[in-house]
């Protein structure tokens, strides 16, 4: 079994609750953004595609424990709607001399057909093809709906090398996935949805989560250093380290709230990236912070948190190691060092008398 | 075999060391990570803060700060912290109960146990699983969870009393997290063996400049002229770690000096929660303290606030004025004195005076008179134990104002006191003021017995006062129709009375019969003859008695203070926890015990814990030989 009920009663218990005030239908949210590219600075035009959300949170097993993205997500999707805005997206956005990857999200699975129907996807990659500007497109899915069939549908319509399928392992330990995120899918099911990506021409992506609930600060940098290395010895090439942030409705918010869960330092943020960088020099590294600097988000003292936040912004888009070298000092770091400790030995449960 | 052995017990205060080196390591401070100087630290973290991929391999181990030339006699030199409970136990208690249970079944499963960090949530102090781990050989736990009960001083009182009850003594427990050395003493007293150094580290925006009985804010602190805060760019974490390290030297000092109450009753005014905990504790867990409280000392014992009412070592006292002071049959006058600021009272110039007008009565009215001295807080003094302790040590900040509370305690163990004496004694109240005067009002409500009162208009030391003293007594003699002078010098009755209130009633009537003689002069100890045999010996230094082996037998079946061992006789210096088959739970650390075999004393020794504490031991030493019986061959 790849649940532990216990927890996943706990999340359903708590999803219930907040679904019900899901709305109905919504329209595509679309933004352009500075992005780098394989072949160098470009853009990148992300799409939220509505559909009904993510088949993981909607079903039994309630979901990821850190997850709310589904709340965004409407109870109705309206397929013929979607995908005449697609086309006017893409039509208004895209401009001529300049390069872009497509990202499609769902805040769940492109691939699942439960979201888009084979005949919806097959119709945006057709859209997407005429482009040729658009030199990536980035799907996200989760492993179980990388099935032979929806690849092969895909590189049907589209040259198949600019795909680029975003999987969010989060972390390469299978006691992580079961019992803090209830992922409900293990480090296998992940290595043959890459073997099959892999086989078929397209790359991958990987989302490794920094922090989930229970696994401490110092844990959690352990863990995602061997995630990448583990993920980098199958080939991927593209690793992004999702700070923790708190998503209402969640059972992690529900900790934090009760200030059982402290979000990341933006201290290990950037001595993961500079470790990884060392370690991996020729991988793409990916450090998005959302939220950056306040409480629901990773931050530091409040001080240094602008700088630090900049600094891994910077390395994101140029992939610069130089620019994580910069010395940076506060008065926060060796308080930020007796947290990891602290937080290590006790379990996340943080003694404090003053 | 456990890593640590307690050299000393306070209460649930104890000083730990390394089994075999017994190098003293707690109380006291982990550091974090590495620290640049060892030195003030007991042990520390090999954590490499934050973790890389140079450093993924290393085991996360405790090394023990030990000296070079003892480590490799020692047990060992790092502990291992294996594995984790997964969930918090306040995440949900079906997910954190099933966790605790794996998690210590894992635990129990590793080898070398005694070199394993566990770690236990207070939510689970009930759970048969933690019992299974108290059997098995671990040495240290580190304590989850206290901070939500922090400010709950019933709750922290009754969770940790219930800990250390539960824990023998050869555990360390370590409670990590940012500390403020303010508490320490207090922790310390409640049964906290180590802390670590984090707080040292909290010198951010929101931070703290560590003083020993404050914490100030970052910005706005007292100037300080340590080294650290000397040097041109000011050390914070160097001066914080000084405050921490110097407050456990500080605690150490009166562990070992035996002051360590003394020291919680002063430190408790730093917190009110504290205050209001030591009050519970006090109230609900004395018993619990006075077992583990030497009752044989010689440090001078400061009884400055109400909380000394309920010092372990005084309500021990009164327990044992209560069940073992028996007075001598022909003692049929009672005479209540006042203290005097100097100890021992006879050599204070009012008892002097008193004793002349005594004096004055002739010997006859002398052999049947009993002094009792009263006083706070030991309400009772039987003159023939003001040598030993606490009497001679007690000091106390005289304004003649009586508490309530002290009124009531002295009065009812007075009431016990006299209530041991024959029905048609004299009682003399040679008091004077408020607070005797109250007691008195409480005698004479509750006792059939008469009260003369000599002191009532003027002071006890007042010619007036003095000359009505004489007079009384003179005036008593007749009354006391057919009595002999009693022929036991009072130096022999003293030692009577010592000897029950150390080893058990009847005790010294046993011990001191036949022809005694007592040699020696103060500051020497006093040896003490029966027929022309020395049979013991009195401690200058603390008024208690050592006895020979073949003499402690005679007591054998009275004492409460034997432990029974394993084999026909005992080898080397020490009793070690295998040896001790049972241990009267009477025993206080620091008695004079005797080592039997088959109900025969074969040793006397000097206990370094309790009682309750050595049937609870399976490793170390648990008191050290002084005399084994010689056996002729």
């Amino acid at each position: 079994m790849k649940i532990n009920p216990v927890l996943s009663s706990i999340i359903r218990e708590i999803r219930q609750k907040s679904l019900e005030e899901r709305e109905h239908s919504r329209k595509i949210v679309s933004w352009v953004e500075d992005h780098r590219l394989i072949t160098g600075a470009g853009k990148a035009l992300v799409l939220i595609l509505p559909t009904k959300g993510c088949s993981w949170a909607l079903s039994g097993s309630g979901g990821c424990s850190i997850c709310g993205y589904i709340y965004d997500n409407p109870q109705q999707p309206n397929y013929d709607d979607m995908l005449i805005s697609f086309k006017e997206i893409l039509n208004q956005k895209i401009e001529k001399n300049l390069k872009y990857s497509l990202k499609l999200f769902t805040s769940g699975s492109f691939l699942d057909l439960k979201e888009v129907p084979l005949e919806i996807q097959k119709e945006m990659m057709r859209e997407a093809a005429k482009y040729d500007q658009i030199e990536e497109i980035v799907l996200e899915s989760r492993p179980e709906y990388i099935t032979e069939s929806v690849l092969d549908n895909i590189a049907q319509n589209i040259e198949i090398n600019k795909i680029e399928i975003a999987i969010g392992l989060e972390s390469a330990n299978d006691n992580i996935l079961q019992n803090s995120i209830n992922k409900g899918f293990f480090w296998n099911d992940f290595v043959k949805a890459v073997t099959k990506i892999q086989s078929i021409g397209a790359r991958v992506k990987t989302y490794l989560l920094f922090k989930p609930p229970f696994i401490s600060e110092y844990d959690s940098i352990v863990d995602i250093l061997e995630s990448t290395s583990k993920v980098i010895e199958l080939g991927v090439k593209t690793i992004s380290i999702n700070a923790m942030s708190i998503h209402r409705g969640t059972f992690l918010s529900e900790l934090f709230e009760k200030k059982m869960y402290r979000t990341p330092w933006l201290w290990s943020l950037l001595h993961l990236c500079r470790e990884i960088k060392k370690e991996y020099p020729d991988i793409r590294l990916i450090c998005d912070i959302v939220a950056g600097g306040s409480e629901r988000g990773a931050h530091n003292c409040g001080k240094c948190d602008k700088e630090i936040i900049s600094i891994l912004k910077e390395f994101t888009l140029n992939q610069d190691r130089k620019i994580l070298d910069e010395e940076i000092n506060c008065s926060c770091k060796t308080e930020w060092k007796s947290f990891i400790f602290d937080e290590r030995i006790s379990n996340s449960e943080l003694l404090d008398i003053y | 075999m456990r890593f640590f052995q307690p050299l000393s017990q306070y209460g649930f205060t104890r000083l730990l060391a390394e089994t075999r080196t017994r190098t003293h390591l707690s109380p006291g401070i982990i550091a974090i990570e590495k620290p640049d100087e060892q030195k003030g630290y007991s042990a520390f973290f090999n954590t490499i803060l934050p973790p890389s991929y140079s450093s993924l391999k290393e085991p996360f181990t405790l090394n023990w700060i030990i000296p070079e030339n003892k480590k490799e006699k020692a047990l060992t030199n790092s502990f291992n912290l294996p594995f984790q409970p997964f969930y918090s136990a306040t995440v949900n208690s079906e997910l954190s109960e099933r966790d605790f249970e794996t998690y210590t079944n894992n635990f129990l499963g590793l080898e070398d146990i005694e070199k394993q960090i566990y770690i236990l949530p207070i939510d689970f102090i009930e759970s048969s699983y933690l019992d299974l781990v108290l059997k098995s050989d671990v040495s240290f736990i580190t304590l989850l969870g206290l901070n939500r009960i922090f400010n709950n001083q019933r709750k922290l009182a009754d969770t940790l009393v219930n800990l250390k009850e539960k824990i023998p003594p050869d555990i360390a427990i370590y409670l990590s997290g940012a500390v403020s050395p303010a508490y320490f003493s207090f922790l310390i007293y409640l049964g906290i063996d180590f802390f670590d150094n984090s707080l040292a580290y909290k010198i951010s925006k929101n931070g703290y400049f560590a003083q020993e009985d404050k914490l100030y804010p970052i910005n706005n602190h007292p100037r300080c002229f340590c080294r650290y805060c000397s040097e041109k760019d000011p050390d914070l974490l160097g001066h914080n770690e000084l405050v921490m390290k110097n407050e456990i030297a500080k605690i150490r000092f009166a562990l070992e000096e035996g002051t360590i109450r003394e020291l919680v009753e002063k430190d408790i005014h730093r917190s009110v929660t504290f205050a209001a905990t030591l009050k519970h504790l006090d109230k609900n867990y004395s018993d619990s303290f006075s077992q583990r409280t030497p009752v044989i000392s010689s440090s001078k014992l400061k009884c400055i606030g109400e909380e000394s009412l309920y010092n372990p070592s005084i309500l021990e006292y009164r327990q044992r004025i209560r069940t073992r002071f028996k007075p001598q049959m022909y003692k049929k006058i009672i005479l209540l004195l006042p203290c005097s600021a100097k100890k021992p009272y006879s050599f204070s110039r009012s008892h002097i005076q008193f004793r002349t007008a005594i004096k004055k009565a002739g010997k006859r009215v002398f052999s049947a008179l009993s002094e009792i001295i009263i006083t706070s807080p030991l309400s009772v003094v039987p003159r023939e134990l003001e040598n030993i302790y606490p009497p001679r040590f007690y000091d106390i900040p005289v304004a003649g104002i009586w508490s309530e509370e002290e009124i009531s305690i002295t009065s009812e163990l007075l009431l016990d006191v006299l209530s041991q004496f024959p029905k048609e004694s004299i009682i003399i109240n040679h008091m004077h003021g408020h607070g005797y005067e109250q007691i008195i009002e409480n005698i004479r409500e509750k006792s059939s017995l008469e009260i003369i009162d000599t002191s009532a208009e003027k002071s006890p030391t007042s010619p007036e006062s003095l000359k009505k003293l004489s007079e009384v007594l003179t005036s008593i003699n007749p009354r006391l129709g057919a009595h002999e002078i009693s022929s036991t010098p009072s130096r022999i009755s003293n030692l009577k009375t010592v000897a029950d209130y150390q080893f058990g009633n009847d005790t010294g009537d046993i011990l001191f019969s036949n022809n005694i003689k007592i040699k020696g002069k103060y500051p020497k100890n006093l040896q003490v003859f029966r027929d022309k045999k020395l049979i013991a010996t009195v401690s200058s230094k603390t008024g208690f008695l050592s006895i020979l082996p073949d003499v402690a037998q005679e007591i054998v079946d009275k004492t409460l203070v034997k432990l029974e061992f394993g084999a026909e006789y005992v080898s080397g210096s020490n009793i070690y926890a295998p040896g001790c088959i049972h241990a009267d739970e009477t025993i206080h650390p620091d008695d004079e015990i005797f080592i039997i075999n088959n109900n025969q004393v074969i040793a006397t020794a000097r206990a370094l814990v309790s009682g309750f504490d050595m049937n609870k031991m399976t490793s170390g030493s648990l008191a050290e030989v002084k005399k084994k019986l010689k056996v002729k061959k």
